[in-house]
């Protein structure tokens, strides 16, 4: 099929290109602590894009069969496109395509999510609290991406995933985790923590206004990072207007040791690929070094519109399924030190961390699970509290990182100790 | 059939999607993409079996056997038993519009775009950016009691952002409309104007300092309070799981004697439901009524379980299991006018429009941004502010609204409960909160 679209194409276009995707899951839903939702999904997706004269055009369908529809679209998209300096399509490149991201093991079975569940299950009983809701999910899937200049890369992936969310009282607590490995996924540790945020978090002291050195979980600095941080590195919010970091490459925006790359072999990915959503292999972006902002990610549209380098930073979401900027694997990096070992305000979650302003990175956002930390251990709950900050200001506030990072989507970060952040609180 | 089941239901969903992207006067995309997506679900011996399968010919009227056996198989992995009610069967007609968008050509829609896009320039306007979407999607159910519907509706909208930038200060002014009604983009200049004004605004606006105070939502902004604070807690499911801080208080004054707050899908807003998606007949549901809970929003399986409350609440995105969903929720009128709001407040904030909000409705907590507001001093708007948020605890937030306006609007946005994101309304009058925790970059 994908030869056919290529020929038919041809006579339409100077450029085309196919994503083709095959994938299948599996999952168990918790409702409380009984298993009630079993689900199985089969899918497929085509992907074309087309590029006539400097002009884009994409379309997609769920159906492959009607290819023909789809081309047409995606020829039909490019009439109102506004044209680029168009350089092509990329070649083949001399990579290997063997998966990295593929565990051979991982079947989308009943027995896997079952057990899934009873180990998550097992470990929720470390601490007092009720199950609410939770799943296990096993996927995998299939994809080639092929285009006219002649790449054919075939690639698998798997990816299970847990989640678990748990009360005490008025207390929450919510954890999940996910792997393509079998071996990396740790259910029992998710059921301990989602058991732990809502079993401690219980009985907490209203905290009062003041200023507090905070220190942020994985899980709520990846949500922060994610409303204004990873749209001011995209190359095309820069060259729109849309980036605070517009004008500062070579400057100073984070603190002197901090760095944050994106890392697309680090081992602890989740979806590791040698090449990325257009086909370009990919490489190391060091976007902050020594706290020094160095590049910008691009994809080809972007980077032959504005006349740059692409960075092989095109990721395939959305509903429409065309590449777009993107991370591969997001890696922040800063001087170790045990986080906990002085007092501050650890918080785990946020919530409304979306509602952030994206382009000044200013934030008024409530605290989900907070505690008081130190001595190197949680000390006691806080109940609620509001935290008003700027995104960007806090990358200059790192005091320093843990050593233990958490893989969460395309981010790889580790807790981090800010010192000297706003605390609204209501005692 | 090879597995035993008790009840089935099949929800196809074929649609096209059309999408538009205007970046700085450039058009980036503009085209359209296809799908056909179908969900099966299975009440097996125990719980649900679910299968989604997309790009399949499915027959409503002869449903592949093969297909419900799968979703039966899916079911085995469960192991509690689940009872569903009967419900109220029937379905509202879809609003004629008054322009039908698949009759305007993509041409004029971009032609459209671009004349709004020149609207939003301006002195200190650096980035424009205007997105048009409409899906077009003919919806088909049938389930094993009988019962089968068939509708076709299309939803479009769209949205400007405006980014202007003086003296190192980025500021963003952002408007949107989505509705079921028909083509809405033409002579629309005025909201792409508004967007650039409000960005130019707020580069001269303060930052909000942070406390305890009175604060007046707007009618956005009060409609997401609504949905957020109070239409999340009564979703059935929340409350089956022990997850709502509104379980076990059902007929208890939750908040001012003169609140009323309800969820209507079968209102022809942008969270219309003409059915919803496991065949349930929709209506509105007064969740509370005189600051009473008064109803839970319900699925066939929560009514069962939990009680208290109306099915045909339960949504899901084409090709997902349905679970229990908002529509049109919305504050009703009270009767204070929005001069003595603002007069009766004296000395506090308000807040205006909406960057979206959160909630955990188990602890009780809700967070959501304004998108700017105005210090409220001697009962009068003052100061510009920008970047202020408001978050509280849902029911002592709801015994602090003092005064209800008389001055309702509703606003069409997306809620994203479960990872699906629906079409929904969210409404209110101007409301006065005493003692609101406010929260901004300055504190005392």
């Amino acid at each position: 099929m994908i030869e056919d679209i290529f020929r038919a194409a041809r006579s339409v276009c100077d450029d085309a290109e196919v994503l083709l995707v095959k994938s299948e899951s599996i999952s168990a839903d918790l409702k409380q602590d009984k298993i009630a939702i079993g689900s199985r999904s089969q899918g497929s997706g085509l992907i074309i894009r087309v590029i006539k004269d400097g002009r884009i055009g994409v379309s997609c369908t769920d159906n492959p069969v009607t290819w023909e529809r789809c081309l047409s679209a995606a020829v039909a998209s490019t009439i109102f496109a506004d044209p680029i300096d168009w350089k092509g399509l990329p070649s083949p490149a001399s990579l290997d395509q063997k998966p990295l991201a593929c565990d051979d093991r991982v079947h989308p079975g009943p027995g896997l999510v079952r057990d899934l569940v009873e180990r998550m299950k097992a470990g929720s009983e470390t601490y007092p609290a009720e199950i609410t809701s939770g799943s296990a999910s096993v996927a995998v899937s299939e994809s080639i991406l092929a285009n006219s200049r002649g790449i054919r890369y075939e690639s698998k992936e798997s990816q299970v995933h847990v989640s678990l969310e748990m009360i005490a009282g008025q207390s929450t607590g919510y954890e999940s985790d996910t792997s393509w490995n079998l071996d990396r996924i740790n259910p029992e540790k998710t059921g301990e923590m989602a058991s732990f945020f809502a079993s401690k978090g219980q009985k907490g002291e209203e905290i009062r206004t003041g200023t507090y050195d905070v220190i942020l979980s994985p899980v709520a600095f990846s949500q922060l990072l994610d409303a204004a941080v990873v749209p001011a590195l995209s190359g095309r919010n820069v060259h729109t207007g849309r980036s605070f970091f517009a004008d500062k490459i070579g400057s100073s925006v984070a603190g002197a040791k901090i760095s944050l790359v994106d890392d697309p072999f680090d081992p602890r990915g989740l979806a590791n690929c040698a090449w990325d959503g257009e086909g370009l292999p990919v490489r190391r972006i060091p976007y902050i070094s020594g706290g020094v902002l160095r590049s910008f990610a691009y994809d080809l549209r972007t980077a032959y519109r504005y006349h740059e380098t692409p960075t092989a930073s095109a990721v395939r979401t959305g509903q429409s399924g065309a590449p777009a900027i993107g991370n591969h694997n997001l890696v922040l990096e800063g001087p170790e030190m045990e986080v906990f070992k002085e007092k501050g305000l650890y918080v785990h979650d946020l919530i409304g961390a979306h509602t952030a302003n994206p382009l000044s990175g200013d934030f008024s956002v409530e605290l989900s699970s907070p505690f008081f930390v130190g001595d190197g251990d949680f000390q006691s709950p806080v109940r609620t509290g509001m935290i008003s900050a700027n995104i960007f200001d806090i990358l200059h506030r790192i005091d320093g990182c843990s050593a233990e990072t958490r893989t969460l989507g395309c981010m790889i970060l580790p807790s981090v100790r800010l010192s000297g952040l706003s605390v609204i609180g209501r005692g | 059939m090879t597995v035993s089941y008790r009840y089935y239901d099949i929800r196809r969903v074929i649609g096209e999607v059309t999408q538009i992207d205007v970046d700085n006067g450039r058009v980036e995309q503009a085209g359209s993409s296809l799908y056909d997506k179908t969900v099966i679900r299975v009440l097996g011996d125990c719980g649900w079996g679910v299968l989604s399968v997309s790009g399949e010919e499915i027959d409503m009227d002869n449903p592949p056997c093969h297909l419900i056996d799968e979703a039966a198989e899916a079911s085995q992995v469960t192991n509690v038993s689940i009872d569903i009610s009967v419900s109220p069967t029937g379905m509202h007609a879809v609003p004629q519009v008054h322009e039908n968008p698949a009759d305007v050509s993509l041409e004029e829609k971009v032609s459209l775009l671009l004349d709004l896009d020149k609207s939003a320039q301006g002195r200190d306007i650096v980035s424009r950016r205007i997105n048009y979407i409409e899906k077009d999607e003919q919806v088909l159910f049938s389930d094993s009691s009988g019962s089968r519907y068939s509708y076709n509706l299309c939803r479009c909208g769209f949205s400007v952002m405006a980014v202007a930038s003086r003296g190192g200060m980025v500021q963003m002014g952002y408007e949107r409309d989505h509705t079921i009604s028909g083509l809405n983009i033409r002579h629309r200049q005025d909201l792409a104007s508004q967007a650039a004004g409000r960005a130019c605004q707020l580069l001269d606006a303060s930052p909000a300092k942070g406390g305890t105070m009175k604060a007046v939502l707007d009618p956005e902004l009060a409609g997401v309070f609504a949905h957020e604070a109070v239409g999340h807690a009564s979703e059935g499911d929340l409350v089956k799981e022990g997850c709502s801080v509104l379980k076990g208080r059902m007929h208890s004054l939750i908040g001012s004697q003169f609140l009323t707050i309800a969820d209507d899908p079968s209102l022809p807003e942008f969270g219309f439901c003409p059915v919803d998606d496991e065949g349930s007949a929709t209506k509105r549901t007064e969740i509370i009524k005189n600051g009473i809970l008064h109803a839970y929003l319900h699925s066939k399986e929560t009514m069962h379980s939990v009680g208290d409350g109306d099915t045909g609440h339960c949504r899901g995105m084409p090709g997902v299991d349905p679970i229990v969903r908002m529509s049109n929720t919305f504050v009703e009128n009270g009767d204070a006018t929005y001069d003595e709001i603002i007069s009766e407040c004296r000395n506090g904030i308000l807040l205006k429009g909406s960057r979206g909000g959160q909630v955990d409705p188990g602890r009780g907590m809700f967070q959501f941004n304004a998108e700017y507001g105005y210090l409220i001093e001697d009962g009068e708007l003052s100061t510009m502010v920008r970047d202020v948020s408001l978050s509280g605890e849902i029911l002592q937030t709801l015994h602090t609204i003092t005064l209800i306006g008389n001055d309702l609007a509703l606003h069409p946005g997306y809620c994203g409960k479960g990872g699906q994101a629906v079409p929904v309304t969210d409404g209110s009058p101007h409301l006065l909160l005493d003692k609101a925790v406010v929260g901004g970059s300055d504190i005392d």
